[in-house]
């Protein structure tokens, strides 16, 4: 190897540390592959070095929409240029012939520590004291202090938490006692001893499902300040099959499930704003519960379903109401969950009258204030929704 | 990408540039992308490009590893047990005989393991995301060393590895050690040079004019926030249905009439009934009047 060719092996493995450092999860593995990828391509073509890296250090569609600036600031601007010059001048057949291009092009013409990265007031607030990692940095601070940009991280930390979650209905098959699949294996095994003639049938049956989640997100105006959180977090929670519905609610409910299953986060939540009349508005928890009860009680819930309300208990309705709504619920699900965005503080107490009236009928009080305190959430969760 | 467009793809150079490494290094491809751009169609291309055959694993919900890697043909050894009754073939021998490979049912997996005694053919893995985690897990093992064990048989390897093309539609996360043994390709919906030159090539005979106008539709349909966004397949449909109605342009009526090729969803249509379709500027821009 020349000493040209350790430079660049040395930068791209300081590149992964980077991107590592802004939350790609980037394996030993897939350095290695993407040194071995720079072998089988021309270092002539910029872009193709760009696409080297990049197919081999991200693995989400996340990570993909942010390697592109993250490759420009590590690598300097030039390199991806002259591949959007080369893609015009492929379009447009008038031009010449793409000039050389020399490899020290591609070594980073900056110092690739977090101090380049401020270029905009955007960027130092992202990366405020944390050049080390933004995740773990998102991970303590107080939810409600979140802003527009920390949602991508946000979303990639939660889903990297989600990553070994697993709520999906099991299709494995167990000894069945009543009619319905024959279990070939088992009779054919039996067979054999008695010369071939199945004296005894087996069936097999599936094995009980996961439960169901239900989740009930309070967009109300004392919850504003973290609903741009709730969201993430509950897109985050996409990858947990079909047997999850989401409802938002604040004076009334709204199911969200097929919004959130098929659009991106910022967009959910400028549909979710648009088709919830009284977004921000004031709370009726009471009302929405018995809208929910009266709706989907029916066919959501079951001795199966697990429900998790998200809200701070502050209530502008009646607490009769609440309190027949929250019963009706406990009665009927396996467990209600209530994560409260308040209750992070050691010296919350749940002094708001909607909170202490609906205390009694929750299995789980929870705080989601901080990324951290949701991991606990994910923890029980998982837990609940198991076998 | 030349090699792409001569068996009717057209890649842009991040593409090229993926395939060409999967090849080489002889690791998998993961594909993501919104539904309709064209990701089960890298597969297809891809084992036409390399003259191979094309084995396709259709994931879905409760997909487990008999259905994709083997079974046995209970009927069929049953059947035999009884035909062998009244013979003089002793158990060992009849257990021999129906675990032998008569009586196996080869499914997509086994099959590309078979089939790269002569030449790897490309496995297309689709909508993995549908499958169980379990599953994922199980392919895992197959997708690293293209080893199965019967264990019945013995251990079966792959004499070449299979060219594997993983595609996902993100209904939920895959897990990383499956992402990790593959090179990640994300495919966005095309611009309009591409999207023009897939039509060009994909329906032969289009009007170029035609095409364009088409190209342009689409393009501006698709910044509109629809739940399902139309996808390349959907302009394809959509000008497939047009040539079939043999229109050569497109007109307030027959976009009206031809709607449901392009935009699937009720709320979708209303939506664009109501807020694009009539306004008469916009339907000048979706014209290009």
């Amino acid at each position: 190897m020349t000493s040209e060719q350790t430079t660049l092996a040395g930068e791209v493995i300081r590149f992964a540390g980077f991107l590592k450092g802004r939350g790609f999860r980037v394996f030993q593995s897939s350095v290695h592959d993407a040194l071995r990828s720079l072998e089988e391509i021309s270092l002539e073509e910029k872009g193709d070095f760009f696409h080297s890296l990049r197919t081999n250090l991200t693995a989400t569609d996340l990570e993909w929409v942010q390697f592109e600036n993250l490759f420009d600031q590590f690598w300097g601007r030039a390199g991806r240029d002259q591949e959007a010059a080369a893609e015009d001048r492929r379009q447009d057949p008038k031009t010449g012939p793409p000039p050389s291009v020399t490899e020290d092009q591609f070594l980073p013409d900056a110092p690739a520590d977090a101090s380049t990265l401020t270029d905009s007031d955007d960027n130092r607030q992202w990366l405020e004291g944390i050049a080390y990692s933004p995740v773990s940095m998102v991970r303590k601070k107080d939810l409600g202090r979140f802003n527009q940009g920390d949602i991508p991280m946000a979303e990639l930390a939660l889903r990297q938490m989600m990553a070994p979650f697993k709520i999906q209905p099991s299709r494995r098959t167990k000894r069945g006692r009543s009619a319905g699949n024959l279990d070939f294996p088992a009779i054919i095994r039996k067979c054999l001893k008695t010369g071939g003639t199945p004296f005894e049938i087996f069936y097999k049956e599936k094995k009980k499902r996961l439960k169901r989640l239900v989740i009930l997100a309070d967009v109300s105006g004392s919850m504003d300040r973290y609903a741009r959180f709730v969201m993430p977090f509950l897109l985050g929670l996409r990858g947990i099959g079909s047997r999850a519905e989401v409802f938002v609610f604040s004076t009334s409910l709204t199911r969200v499930t097929f919004l959130i299953r098929h659009l991106s986060v910022e967009k959910a939540l400028a549909r979710i704003a648009d088709e919830v009349p009284d977004w921000s508005g004031g709370t009726r928890i009471g009302y929405s519960l018995h809208q929910f009860n009266q709706k989907y009680g029916d066919f959501l819930l079951s001795r199966r379903t697990a429900v998790v309300l998200l809200s701070d208990g502050w209530d502008l309705g009646g607490k009769d109401l609440l309190m027949r709504e929250m019963a009706f619920l406990s009665r009927k699900a396996h467990a209600v969950i209530w994560l409260n965005p308040l209750a992070g503080d050691p010296a919350y107490e749940p002094l708001c009258r909607g909170m202490k009236t609906a205390l009694p009928y929750v299995d789980y009080f929870l705080p989601a204030d901080s990324l951290q305190s949701l991991k606990r959430v994910i923890r029980l969760l998982s837990r609940v929704m198991g076998h | 990408m030349n090699e792409l467009a001569e068996s009717h793809y057209i890649a842009d150079r991040a593409l090229a540039t993926v395939l060409f490494l999967a090849h080489r290094l002889e690791k998998p491809v993961f594909l993501e992308g919104e539904p309709g751009v064209g990701k089960t169609e890298v597969g297809i291309v891809m084992s036409r490009l390399f003259g191979t055959e094309l084995i396709r694993l259709q994931c879905y919900e409760g997909l487990d590893a008999a259905t994709a890697l083997y079974e046995w043909n209970y009927p069929k050894q049953l059947l035999h047990i009884r035909l062998e009754e009244e013979g003089k073939r002793d158990r060992e021998e009849i257990e021999e005989l129906i675990y032998g490979p008569r009586f196996l049912i080869k499914r997509p997996l086994l099959e590309a393991i078979l089939m790269s005694e002569e030449r790897a053919p490309v496995l297309l893995i689709d909508e993995i995301d549908r499958s169980d985690e379990e599953f994922e897990a199980f392919l895992l093992e197959v997708l690293s060393d293209f080893q199965i064990t019967i264990p019945e048989i013995g251990t079966i390897k792959a004499k070449r590895k299979p060219l594997v093309v993983v595609t996902s539609n993100r209904t939920r996360d895959v897990h990383d050690a499956l992402k990790r043994r593959c090179l990640y390709h994300w495919i966005d919906y095309p611009s309009f040079e591409k999207e023009y030159r897939i039509l060009m090539t994909r329906l032969p005979g289009i009007d170029s004019r035609f095409a364009e106008q088409v190209t342009r539709f689409m393009q501006k349909a698709r910044t509109v926030d629809f739940l399902k966004k139309p996808g390349v397949s959907e302009t394809l449909d959509w000008g497939r249905a047009l040539m079939t109605m043999q229109r050569a342009f497109l007109d307030e009526t027959v976009v009206l009439e031809t709607l449901g090729c392009f935009l699937k969803y009720q709320d979708d249509i209303k939506r664009f009934k109501e807020e694009i379709w009539a306004d008469a500027g916009q339907r000048g821009e979706y014209l290009g009047g």
